[in-house]
């Protein structure tokens, strides 16, 4: 009794349910003032459809069983209309992609401003000076004219937010708040939400991110196949995880990567100096230098946009600087010079059986199929995946073909162009290692792309931070 | 809010089912018009006035014209000209149209600003008006309305092939094939042509739906071919004074070019009909 | 800015438009069998009790050696005075029958524009709502039907269906809106068969959108959703594909007003070119192409009006 009390959301051996079985079992949490609650799993572990049930929009064909007690209040018991006028009023959302959830032919202004008018029902002018108030507080006053195309993620994130407020509701649901966005704009964001938890509003984040949950604190929910398998205040969670996923989960995070790195007496491999490139007026870099040299990884670290890519490809003779020259070690072929892709399956034909696409890859260069076995072997890639379009494997298992296809052809450099970032932390920890073992065995040498500072500090000969501010002509 | 899984989506009704009866029905009108002609042993310009008006189910099978000439072999024979001038029709469009896509994708630049400038040009005037524009220096003729609709028809296929090319050629995966040391043949062959063509085919399918239409058309407002060419939109026309005694006669040679026209759309957009 | 450039397109559209025709007739002209120079004569002058003289003046012209291309030049100068010249057959001026015609037809174009805006796009919001329901399967059924009916044929079916069967309506004449309803009909229903299923499509699209489920979520009562993100984003698609109907509905006009003797510029034109009458051809041929740019400025003004990206694309 006490403890509901406490708890303004509590919700009691929550299933849900498809035509095919259930799909989330027997959840039970509860969050309350100044105690934010964060939901931790990957995507098809249940987290979101939790989310749908306290908000009342699962999908058609899905429904939920238990309770979802708001204030006193079953909220699974009341009817759909009645739920519906919840929405906006006690229960907001944040939602997942904002530059989606924007309506792409209204102007920013307007859609904060609609809020107070149809929802608070403020006259006209009410409306439009609250409006203008909410997008100050989250320094948007500029972009009350722009259209959602016009605006960054970032601040796409930041409009969200500021509807958010608007609505003012007592419980905010919060989903995949982070997804898209970089490391920098990842924090950012956290820590608005910490504000509304400051502020006293009830807070629910569903989150793949375990920056994102130690950011806000409160009580962590770990999901694992629509099952809840541990679940506890932050600090212990974190601290002494129990439940062997969690342990994975916090362990395939780069901060708590073991460092590995291994100086490098080898020859350079690939070498640039005072590169330049221009997008028009704007300068990415000027007088960039960098040498990589057999068996080192070097990692280059900065925000979207800040040019760090076309570095890379420059490197590779895939783009061409405005400015500067780029040496490669002349007895290496061409072919030596390899690349790992930021989304694998856009590295891949498509309609195209892995197996056939590395068939003709050993055809062509006269290598033996048993070569590709060992490194199937090596890599832990299953023969049965190898039959299976592109689209049809996980993004971790496409990314270790991407790296096989490369090792067919005995590659001297390698430029891992955010190839780790649309994997799932544990995906993301089995790459990485494979890369560095390949390194230590066979002299390769690495250049990584990422805007993932940790993750470049544990594995990096050197690191190269490209700033924003170099970008910047004025 | 998103993440639901695949599973929780309503799987797709009907897919390929209206492509298969698109494909029936093609078959069925197709077999008509390749073999009726060879096996009806009626002349479709002979004439019988014993027999003008003849009503369907007598002598001839599918009743006779006002001339007393075989309804059928005069349906046979007009579904085989329909039929084979859109398929040439749709050759002539086809293979420069995709080739030229090709060849504009591939190289770019001013190649590629020649190419769209004369689909600027033919696409100035909507395809009919051009089609007139031909015929007017010989009307009737077969000539300028093969040259006409190819001339029109074509462009279609060359932006579709072009767009389509230089997107895939954009993509990821073609650097890296580039990179791992496949040539230019290999990615043709094995990435760009197994994406375009089924695109291909529903243009195909589509151009020549736009053939009959027109054919039929310019033939109907007696611009195309001629009497006594059997063909199905002058035959309509030229029956319809007598529609008050044999309706069906004139009904017969519109639901012909009614189906090859459906068959043809069916198969082209499949469910997206 | 970008309605600038998007007019200037179409300007450019329309000076492609008036190339085209005027070479093709050039050339026809030239190349039909007889007297070329008393045909351009009577062309160029009308006939009168000096067309003999005239005509030796032109044929002096051109036995004078000029290059073809001056005289290209020159044939395309009168047509930018928007000197058409006279009927070969009437005698009359080009300029003077087109005004009647022109008339005609527009009122023919906007009439079925008007009609299947009607039926395409409300069929299409039935559809839309609920995908794969009745209303949907029906209107596919429909679209899938009329489509696949070229418009004479369709106009023949009215025809025969309206007129001959019932008498409701007049089978062919101009003067009353009796007499527009059946061509304009039988466009419309072309027209609409394409309509709706963009309708369909842009609907169920914006009912799919997470922009239209996150209005809802932030409070809004349903016919603020529907009116403030639900209409304007389902009529960017179906605006933008007018540009594309605008092709169907020249053509199907030239075809229509010849099947119903309706005596618009698309019935000028086909009866020009059955009498070879070039100056003729030019006249109409030019006058239903700038019609045909004029429909597609129109439709880039509405839909830059209505999508705030396309602004940007310019």
């Amino acid at each position: 009794m006490n403890i509901q009390l406490m708890n303004d959301l509590a919700i009691n051996d929550l299933s849900i349910h498809a035509a095919d079985g259930t799909i989330v079992s027997n959840v039970s949490l509860s969050l309350g003032r100044g105690r934010p609650l964060t939901l931790l799993g990957e995507s098809g572990s249940g987290k979101s459809l939790v989310a749908q049930a306290i908000m009342g929009n699962l999908p058609a064909g899905v429904h939920a069983t238990g309770r979802v007690l708001f204030k006193g209040l079953d909220l699974l018991a009341e009817p759909a209309a009645e739920r519906r006028q919840r929405w906006g009023r006690s229960i907001g959302l944040l939602p997942q992609e904002p530059w989606l959830a924007l309506d792409p032919t209204m102007r920013v202004g307007p859609q904060v401003a609609e809020v107070h008018r149809y929802v608070k029902g403020k006259t006209v002018n009410d409306s439009l000076a609250a409006t203008s108030q909410n997008l100050a507080e989250v320094s948007l006053s500029q972009a009350e004219a722009l259209y959602p195309f016009q605006i960054s993620g970032g601040m796409g994130q930041r409009v969200a937010i500021a509807m958010a407020d608007a609505a003012d509701t007592e419980l905010l649901i919060a989903d995949e708040p982070t997804k898209g966005l970089d490391a920098a704009l990842r924090d950012s964001v956290a820590a608005r939400l910490k504000c509304e938890v400051e502020a006293g509003r009830l807070l629910l984040t569903i989150t793949h991110d375990v920056a994102v949950a130690r950011a806000l604190g409160g009580t962590i929910g770990v999901m694992l196949e629509g099952r809840l398998v541990e679940y506890g205040p932050a600090e212990t969670l974190l601290e002494k995880p129990e439940h062997a996923y969690t342990k994975a989960l916090l362990a395939a995070e780069p901060s708590q990567w073991e460092k590995r790195t291994r100086p490098s007496s080898g020859k350079t491999v690939v070498a640039a100096q005072a590169l330049e490139k221009r997008y028009g007026d704007r300068v990415l870099f000027s007088g960039f230098d960098v040498a990589i040299a057999a068996g080192e990884i070097v990692s280059i670290v900065g925000p979207s946009g800040c040019g760090k890519t076309t570095i890379g490809n420059i490197l590779l003779g895939l783009t061409t600087p405005d400015a500067g020259a780029v040496v490669r070690d002349t007895v290496l072929s061409s072919l030596r010079f390899q690349k790992l892709y930021q989304d694998p399956p856009a590295a891949f034909a498509p309609h195209q059986t892995i197996r056939r696409g590395l068939k003709d890859l050993a055809r062509l260069h006269g290598k033996d199929w048993t070569k590709i076995e060992a490194l199937c072997g090596r890599l832990r890639l299953q023969d049965a995946l190898l039959d299976r379009l592109p689209g049809q494997v996980s993004g971790g298992e496409l990314q270790r073909f991407a790296l096989l296809r490369a090792l067919l052809l005995d590659p001297a450099f390698l430029f891992a162009d955010e190839a780790t970032s649309r994997l799932d932390p544990v995906s993301q920890q089995d790459v990485i290692t494979f890369l560095q073992e390949i390194v230590e065995e066979t002299g390769l040498a690495v250049l990584l792309v990422t805007h993932d500072r940790d993750l470049a500090e544990k594995v990096s000969t050197r690191l190269i931070e490209l700033g924003g501010f170099q970008g910047k002509s004025t | 809010m998103s993440t639901v899984d695949q599973t929780y989506q309503r799987p797709k009704r009907g897919l390929g089912t209206t492509r298969l009866a698109g494909a029936g029905l093609l078959i069925f009108l197709g077999g008509f018009a390749i073999i009726g002609p060879a096996v009806i042993p009626f002349d479709p310009a002979a004439q019988d006035f014993g027999a003008s008006l003849a009503p369907i189910g007598g002598d001839y099978l599918l009743g006779a014209d006002h001339y007393g000439r075989s309804l059928l072999a005069r349906l046979a024979h007009g579904a085989r000209l329909s039929f084979g001038m859109a398929f040439l029709t749709m050759l002539a469009a086809a293979i420069p149209g995709v080739l030229f896509g090709l060849i504009a994708a591939w190289r770019g630049g001013w190649t590629e600003r020649g190419f769209e400038f004369v689909a600027t040009i033919v696409l100035a005037l909507p395809g009919l008006m051009l089609v007139l524009l031909l015929l007017a220096f010989s009307p009737g003729n077969y000539g300028p309305l093969f040259l006409g609709l190819a001339l029109t028809l074509w462009v279609e296929f060359y932006r579709v092939t072009k767009a389509t090319t230089k997107t895939i050629l954009s993509q990821p995966h073609i650097e890296a094939a580039r990179m791992l040391g496949f040539g230019s043949r290999y990615i043709l062959t094995h990435y760009v042509v197994p994406v375009i063509t089924p695109m291909i085919s529903t243009l195909a399918a589509f151009a020549m739906a736009t053939a009959i239409i027109a054919v039929s058309t310019l033939s109907a407002i007696s611009v195309g071919l001629q009497p006594p060419t059997p063909e199905l939109g002058s035959m309509i026309v030229e029956l319809l004074p007598y529609f008050a005694e044999a309706p069906m006669h004139v009904l017969l040679p519109a639901a012909l070019i009614f189906l090859l026209v459906l068959a043809l759309q069916l198969l082209a957009q499949g469910e997206r009909a | 800015m970008a309605i600038k450039n998007f007019l200037l397109a179409r300007l450019l559209q329309a000076g492609i438009v008036a190339i085209v025709v005027g070479a093709l007739c050039f050339v026809l002209m030239r190349v039909l069998p007889g007297d070329a120079a008393m045909r351009i004569a009577a062309g160029r002058y009308g006939p009168d009790a000096r067309i003999a003289d005239a005509a030796e003046k032109v044929r002096l012209e051109l036995g004078l050696d000029r290059p073809i291309a001056v005289q290209f030049i020159e044939w395309l100068g009168s047509l930018a005075r928007f000197d058409l010249g006279h009927s070969l057959v009437t005698g009359r001026a080009v300029a003077h029958e087109l005004q009647v015609q022109l008339g005609a037809s527009v009122w023919l174009a906007v009439a079925a524009l008007m009609l299947s805006l009607l039926i395409g796009p409300i069929v299409g919001l039935f559809g839309g709502l609920r995908p794969g329901g009745t209303a949907d399967r029906v209107g596919l059924l429909g679209a899938v039907t009329f489509r696949a009916i070229p418009p004479f044929v369709l106009g023949l079916i009215l025809m025969l269906v309206f007129s001959r069967q019932l008498g409701w309506l007049p089978p062919a004449g101009f003067g009353s809106p009796r007499e527009i309803l059946l061509p304009a009909l039988t466009l419309a229903l072309g027209l609409a068969a394409m309509s709706s299923r963009v309708t369909r499509n842009a609907v169920a699209a914006v009912a799919r959108a997470p922009y239209f489920a996150f209005a809802r979520y932030k409070g809004l009562p349903e016919a603020v959703v529907v009116r403030r993100h639900g209409l304007r984003n389902a009529a960017i698609p179906v605006v933008s594909y007018l540009g594309l109907q605008a092709i169907y509905l020249i053509e199907g006009v030239v075809v229509v007003e010849s099947l119903f003797a309706y005596p618009g510029i698309g019935h000028a034109l086909v009866h020009a070119i059955v009498e070879r009458d070039v100056p003729m051809v030019q006249g109409t041929a030019l006058a239903m192409g700038l019609m045909f740019v004029a429909i597609a400025a129109i439709v880039d003004l509405v839909t830059l009006w209505l999508d705030p990206r396309m602004r940007k694309i310019a």
